[in-house]
């Protein structure tokens, strides 16, 4: 009984939408150019990921917890400040304490910044409402966010350098797929998984 | 009025704020950060010599193989057993600084290894720069009189090597880093030691 009260939770719902009815990359395709540049390996791809949901969890709920006090007109300002900050921090960790994924990430970290996931939660949903509800907001989008990247990364990693996590996967003669670990592999198997979570979630972009 | 005062010092007090934050953590992570240079450093020459290590003893087994000589304000890393020299080569490339390790055999004149440790040059094309497959190339080359890097290299010389497809401007610049890095650094170790 209490799964199917869990439907009438808002931290459910608001969770349930950023993860699949609302995914940030599948449905309202935000923050692709990241999406596409770090998934040629896995590992990569988590750290992207975690990054970005750190970011967006931390500046959304520094958002949300100053709502009140944001004077409308330098809002956008406020939030680039905000997220720009968290950022950098980001950007320090990673080069203290992983500076191997650090290197490979390179100019991609700084680009959260960016990132239209982290300023699209701040404005749409971080400005409006409660610190509780936006932290599971930022998580959800974050995490939708992350597992589309390393599902990606998965089948792109496989098949461009036969690895997963730089295990050996695929058997000795297996000829790696160069193109996948190309710009073009990254448009390919993004655009195939979009297309697989819009037909599971039935979001059909009719003409009006 | 009172509306803009209030704009103001919000802010203000934002600026305040996440400059502390950031100024806070800058300080938590310098010293980890320069460590990790650091030991970048250490791992191009280590890798040169084929030491092996560990990345959490890296700085003891550097020590006890090789000798840091400074003279004249340049820093050359002296390999004690053979005798070798490594020093640190800088220039600029086509979009930004180029900072690479050199590497030479113990006549001081043959390139034992080059290892790039930070380039900004086009992906896929300059970017190669710092790809061991091509930086191979440059092993077994010597530098005398000077380091031929050609399009079309008669291989024949031992002074010349093969240039990036599709990075030429990026050939020329590490051509002549190489050259300007190689005659200064070891001008000066000839000075001080006599030699030659």
């Amino acid at each position: 009984m209490k799964l199917i009260r869990l439907r009438y939770k808002k931290w459910f719902n608001i969770s349930k939408d950023g993860l699949t009815q609302n995914n940030p990359i599948a449905i309202a395709v935000l923050g692709i150019c990241s999406a596409l540049a770090v998934t040629n390996r896995v590992e990569n791809a988590i750290a992207m990921g975690l990054g970005v949901t750190f970011v967006v969890i931390a500046s959304s709920l520094t958002v949300s917890l100053i709502r009140r006090f944001i004077p409308a007109r330098v809002r956008m300002v406020t939030y680039m400040v905000i997220i720009a900050s968290f950022v950098i921090v980001v950007q320090l960790f990673l080069e203290a304490y992983f500076p191997i994924i650090a290197a490979a990430l390179g100019a991609y970290v700084g680009l959260i910044i960016t990132n239209c996931i982290v300023m699209g939660r701040a404005e749409a949903f971080a400005a409006k409402n409660p610190m509780r509800y936006t932290f599971f907001d930022g998580l959800a989008n974050g995490l939708g966010y992350t597992y589309v990247l390393v599902l990606v990364a998965l089948v792109r990693e496989i098949l461009a350098f036969g690895t997963i996590l730089n295990y050996q996967v695929m058997p000795d003669g297996f000829v790696n797929w160069t193109v996948m670990a190309m710009a073009p592999g990254g448009f390919f198997v993004l655009a195939i998984f979009i297309w697989i979570i819009r037909e599971l979630t039935n979001n059909y972009e009719l003409q009006q | 009025m009172n509306q803009h005062i209030q704009m103001i010092v919000f802010v203000l007090i934002l600026g305040a704020i996440t400059s502390a934050l950031l100024v806070g953590v800058d300080a938590w992570t310098e010293e980890r950060i320069a460590l990790n240079q650091q030991a970048e450093l250490q791992s191009a020459i280590l890798d040169a010599y084929e030491i092996e290590y560990t990345i959490t003893q890296i700085a003891a087994v550097f020590e006890e193989h090789i000798e840091i000589i400074e003279i004249e304000d340049k820093i050359f890393y002296y390999h004690r057993d053979s005798g070798s020299l490594s020093f640190v080569i800088e220039g600029n490339g086509v979009w930004g600084p180029i900072i690479g390790v050199l590497t030479l055999e113990s006549d001081l004149v043959t390139i034992k290894r080059i290892t790039i440790l930070q380039e900004e040059e086009t992906p896929g094309l300059g970017g190669v720069i710092s790809e061991r497959w091509y930086l191979d190339k440059y092993v077994g080359r010597e530098m005398d009189p000077a380091l031929i890097i050609s399009r079309s290299p008669n291989l024949a010389n031992p002074n010349e090597v093969d240039a990036i497809a599709g990075g030429t401007r990026t050939s020329e610049r590490f051509e002549i880093m190489i050259n300007e890095g190689f005659q200064s650094y070891i001008a000066v170790w000839h000075a001080a030691n006599g030699g030659q």
